[in-house]
């Protein structure tokens, strides 16, 4: 630290020096003291001192302070105030004095106190390490003191950062503290720590940077956000200018997606505070620089589609037609919107479909170009515009036509407004800034595009032809080599008045004049195809050698590009300049002297004989080349023709493939089906055996006939037992009724008989049209039996040599099977249907039996009583009987009724259990 | 594009090993033979498939000469996977391997797959490294081993592949620690897998059940 005390030596006496002396007594504190209250009560004297004696203590404590640092660790509160100390005396920010000469010492004094600090890398790790330290009160200063010292000593403090292990990652940690200030600090931290190092803003993009920027910016409100927001946005553009590995990161990272919301700008004209202004700002030039001409073309494409596909463009345009846009954010806009359609077809193609809200809609183009030719418009404004249309144009023929074709006179409507229409307006403006403009607009909507510009030839000959020459010259010229060539070349007035400027010996100001006006005979000279006798080639030269002179010819066309205004707009597609008069060169015609300047000296100096040896053998080597081309044309010819053939030999050999695989799934398909249908026959089959129906089917009618003719059975029975009963009850009742009165319950029971009776005829009949349903089944099953009996017919044919007819047959055979098969389902299910239906009415049949049993049970028990009674009547008989005997009547046969009717009844009861 | 998982990845190893044309390969599908030294770190990025899930990998090339190991190193921690680089036809790359491991284990997350990788297995004539040398290697080491040609194009797929299905399996076991992405690994927005794919042969299938 001495040779600092030396260099900043010489200070006045005074209080300093009673300073120094306290400073060097704190300094011996820190050094000597063994408790570690005394060294921290000396630190952070030295600390409320470092403001006011930052030399002194910058010089005479440093050493002690990083010790600190490196032994005192475990105590956050003296970190927090020798970290503070050292922050003091190497940031000027907070310096009272206000004299420029004081304000530069303190500066030289923060470099020179970083260059002591740094000069140990070890002093910068440690630092770092101090701030994995969560204690507010060590982050905080030690991240301001690393800002400091990346601010005082950029390069070397980001290299020694760089080489610390994790070193980087450390800081961007940093980013994730909860605590807001620590945060803010931190990007300030990162801006200063990223600046102009690639290699650094790859770890930082590396370490999720993208994500947790774009996070801190919605959260903080977008646009709407403070600084901290423009903090975030600066550290973005710090990230991602000119550095096309972290451009791609955040393309591939769908980053460009998120800045779509940022863009979103409500109508109301109250919400632009100068912070928002900002803010749009930074947020504009991000966009830009994913879109910058500078960067590679396949970059600047898949951001331009990206920007389109999420919305982002339309957004933009939509702050164009806007209202209440402040003017600088217009004009910024425009800017943008001209990089992210710039070479692009089909954001171009979107630009062109934009309508200004007006009424009747207008195209955002022509409201633009309204603002360009318009004196009162600002200046900027009006460049951006002509950026934009430019841009527009760019690689676009489309819109070049579209462009053209409102000059040419038969499309031209009288009722509204067109881009040519402006354009001309523009030329022939009495504003020099709107020449220029128009004139520069007019050249894009032809460059590259010889097909436009002889169609405006033919528009600019009818229209204009006196009129042309000053403004073709006063402005920077409309070049195309062919336009002029032709035009020049049949006025003998355009070539008399070049060579009469060329060779004046004219002022300073007219040398740029000058200059075009000899590149525009060269242009003559080069492009010439010698269609005219008066201007050959030869005859221009010489005119040049006598008129002008070689030498002084060369020397004038060199002016152009001597310019200072030339190697501006050379730098960048972009217009830009300070005052309007400082427009002058288009960015694309600087491209065309560079190219023509050469050429031309070539084409003047070479005399007229090397110019035919030249040309013959130019002749000769386009033969030459036409053969070539020919030959070249029909390789490719047949290079296509094989590629095609080849092509259809894989499409054909698959697609047999395919057929093939088709094929051997349909003969198994058919196989299935004939193995069905065997089955199907076979099942028919047993079923017409066991008196048709399939299967389960038969079965099931098998067991309802049985029950059916059980039934039929027991009905009978029924019948004949009721019969009897009936029989029985008759000659009973004939006893009785000669007997008694009391036979009228017998004729009830009768009576009752007789209901059992209609109820078993009703089931009669059930069964009827039980027993037709069946044979109605029988005689389906029958249809069915027919059907699947019909053959299938044979579907492969293996000798058919013929794959595709082969397959087409197979295909048919297997639809008609499937047809088929599909039927034999239906009437499947349709038996099925039928069989349930059957089943059914089985179940109802034998409710109605189950009923009937009920009913019989209930008609026997009604037998039973009947035939109590009849043995009650018998017994009263008896009685009687012996009544009668014993009044002495004779009696004859009752015994054998008896025994008869006792007989009966035992029969009938086995036969009912 | 919504993806169900982001990998990051680094590529190290010696220079001239092949790494950025590796990387090229398998993002462009093409091969550039003229080296071109590599400033730093490089990053491309591709997407891929894993049991039906789509996969975004975000590889960062790394440079190869010394001068740059300090910055190369800062991209291990926040890396999911790592392939090894080395060169056949140059045992010297192979003896390397040591090293770059060391470097590699120190400064990554433990859980960091390391797929080991020999290029240039087109240039069979001027093998210098046996693949049972670089087998052996990676199984003393718990690496996964492929041999690959940037060149031909020859497993460059898989090894990016295999080492992505090498951590989606850590992931299903809970080895890692998805939700902090300091792992190298993020999880995409979510989105459901469709696949109603019917086959022809179906429909038959379908026809001749309703016989029966």
């Amino acid at each position: 630290m001495n040779f600092l005390r030396g260099v900043m030596g010489g200070q006045p006496a005074g209080p300093q020096q009673s300073g120094a002396e306290t400073i060097q007594k704190l300094c011996d504190r820190v050094a000597s003291s063994t408790l570690l209250e005394d060294r921290r009560d000396a630190v952070r004297a030295l600390k409320s001192l470092s403001k006011k004696y930052r030399l002194e203590v910058g010089t005479q404590a440093m050493g002690h302070l990083i010790h600190v640092l490196q032994t005192d660790s475990s105590d956050s509160e003296i970190i927090g105030y020798a970290l503070d100390t050292l922050y003091n005396v190497i940031s000027n920010d907070e310096e009272e004095e206000q004299e420029e000469n004081s304000q530069k010492e303190a500066e030289d004094l923060g470099s020179q106190l970083t260059d002591a600090l740094i000069n140990e890398q070890e002093n910068i790790t440690l630092i770092l390490r101090l701030l994995e330290e969560f204690d507010f009160h060590v982050r905080w200063p030690g991240v301001k003191l690393i800002t400091a010292l990346l601010k005082k000593r950029c390069g070397p403090v980001q290299g020694i950062i760089l080489v610390s292990p994790m070193g980087v990652s450390r800081l961007m940690d940093l980013l994730a503290d909860s605590r807001e200030i620590i945060r803010n600090d931190a990007l300030l931290l990162l801006q200063q720590l990223t600046k102009g190092n690639a290699a650094i803003q790859k770890i930082v993009a590396f370490e999720n940077a993208f994500e947790r920027l774009l996070d801190i910016i919605s959260e903080e409100g977008s646009s709407d956000g403070g600084i901290v927001v423009e903090d975030c946005l600066l550290l973005l553009l710090s990230l991602l200018k000119n550095n096309s590995s972290n451009q791609n990161f955040y393309k591939e990272g769908s980053y460009v997606q998120r800045m779509k919301p940022w863009f979103e700008v409500r109508d109301d004209n109250s919400g632009w505070s100068a912070q928002k202004v900002t803010n749009l700002h930074r947020m504009l030039q991000l966009v830009r620089v994913m879109v910058s001409p500078v960067n590679s073309p396949g970059a600047i494409s898949s951001c331009q589609k990206a920007m389109h596909h999420c919305g982002l463009l339309q957004q933009l345009c939509a702050i164009l037609m806007a209202t209440g846009v402040p003017a600088d954010i217009l004009t910024e806009t425009i800017n943008t919107v001209s990089e992210v359609i710039r070479g692009s077809q089909d954001n171009q193609d979107y630009f062109a479909s934009v309508n200004a809200p007006s009424n009747p809609p207008r195209p955002a183009i022509v409201v633009l170009l309204m603002s360009m030719v318009n004196e009162r418009q600002p200046f900027v404004l009006r460049c951006a515009v002509l950026y934009c249309f430019q841009s527009f144009l760019y690689r676009n023929h489309k819109g070049q036509e579209e462009v053209v074709s409102t000059l040419l006179p038969s499309t031209i409507e009288a009722s509204s407004i067109t881009a040519g229409q402006l354009l001309c307006g523009g030329l022939f403006s009495s504003d020099s800034l709107s020449n220029w403009c128009a004139a520069v607009a007019l050249s894009h909507a032809l460059l590259d595009n010889p097909a436009q510009k002889e169609q405006l030839l033919r528009v600019q000959l009818a229209t204009s032809a006196g009129t042309r020459p000053s403004p073709c010259c006063s402005s920077a010229p409309t070049s195309s080599p062919r336009a002029i060539r032709s035009s020049a070349g049949p006025s003998h007035q355009n070539v008399s008045y070049l060579t009469g400027q060329i060779s004046e010996n004219q002022g300073e100001d007219e040398r740029l004049v000058q200059g075009l006006c000899a590149l525009l005979l060269g242009i003559c000279i080069c492009y010439n195809d010698n269609s005219l006798e008066n201007h050959t080639k030869e005859k221009l030269k010489q005119l040049i050698e006598k008129r002008i002179g070689k030498e002084n010819f060369v020397e004038k066309l060199s002016f152009i590009s001597k310019q200072e205004q030339y190697s501006r707009a050379a730098h960048q597609p972009q217009p830009t300049g300070p005052t309007p008069e400082h427009m002058l060169f288009d960015h694309q015609f600087t491209k065309l002297v560079k190219e023509l300047e050469g050429v031309v000296t070539k084409s003047v100096y070479k005399s007229s004989e090397e110019e035919r040896k030249e040309e013959e053998v130019k002749k000769t080597l386009e033969q030459h080349d036409s053969i070539m081309t020919q030959y070249k044309e029909l390789i490719r010819e047949q290079d296509a023709q094989i590629n095609e053939l080849k092509e259809q030999v894989v499409s054909l050999s698959s697609q047999s493939e395919q057929m093939k695989r088709t094929v051997a799934q349909q003969v198994l398909q058919i196989q299935q089906h004939r193995d069905q249908h065997s089955i199907l026959k076979l099942k028919l089959e047993k079923g017409s055996q066991q008196a048709g129906g399939q299967g389960e089917e038969a079965q099931m009618n098998g067991l309802q006939r049985e029950e059916l003719s059980r039934l039929r059975e027991e009905l009978q029975e029924l019948r004949g037992r009721s019969a009897r009963l009936e029989a029985e009850l008759a000659d009973r009742n004939a006893i009785i009724t000669s007997l008694n009165s009391e036979r009228a319950q017998t004729v009830n029971g009768l009576e009752n008989n007789a209901e059992t009776l209609k109820e078993l005829e009703a089931l009669r009949s059930r069964v009827a049209s039980q027993s037709t349903q069946i044979s109605q089944l029988q005689a389906e099953k029958q249809d069915l039996l027919k059907t699947a009996a019909q053959p299938a017919k044979e579907a492969v044919d293996p000798a058919a040599s013929d794959l595709q007819s082969l397959l087409t047959a197979q295909t048919q055979e297997s639809q008609r099977l499937k047809e088929e098969v599909r039927r034999l389902a239906e009437s499947g299910a349709g038996a099925e249907r039928q069989l349930a239906s059957a089943n059914s009415s089985v179940a109802v049949l034998e409710a109605e039996r189950a009923r009937l049993q009920e009913e019989l049970a209930e008609s026997r028990k009604e037998q039973d009583d009947l035939l109590m009674l009849l043995a009650d009547q018998d017994q009263k008989i008896t009685t009687l009987r012996s009544r009668l005997k014993a009044l002495g009547e004779p009696i004859e046969d009752e015994d054998d009724l008896d025994s008869q009717d006792q007989g009966d009844d035992d029969d009938d009861e086995p036969d009912d259990d | 594009m919504a993806y169900a998982y982001l990998f990051k990845y680094i590529i190290i190893g010696d220079t001239g090993v092949g790494k950025s044309c590796l990387l090229l390969q398998f993002t462009d599908k093409r091969f550039q033979p003229v080296h071109d030294l590599t400033i730093g770190v490089e990053f491309g990025a591709r997407m891929i498939t894993i049991d039906g899930k789509q996969i975004k990998l975000q590889i960062w090339d790394t440079a190869g000469q010394e001068s740059f190991r300090s910055i190369t190193r800062s991209y291990y921690r926040g890396a999911a996977g790592a392939l090894l680089v080395y060169d056949i036809t140059r045992r010297d790359t192979f003896n390397h391997l040591t090293t770059w491991l060391e470097d590699a284990r120190q400064h990554s997350n433990s859980n960091m797959v390391i797929m080991l990788i020999g290029n240039k297995s087109d240039l069979e004539s001027r093998r210098e490294v046996k693949k049972e040398e670089g087998e052996a290697f990676a199984r003393e080491h718990g690496l996964i081993f492929m041999e690959t040609s940037a060149k031909t194009a020859s497993n460059v797929e898989e090894a990016f592949i295999n080492t992505a299905k090498e951590i989606y399996e850590k992931i299903q076991e809970g080895v890692f620690d998805i939700n902090n992405e300091a792992n190298g690994i993020k999880i995409g927005p979510q989105h459901a897998a469709t696949n109603a794919t019917l086959s022809g042969s179906q429909g038959g299938q379908q026809a001749g059940g309703g016989c029966c």
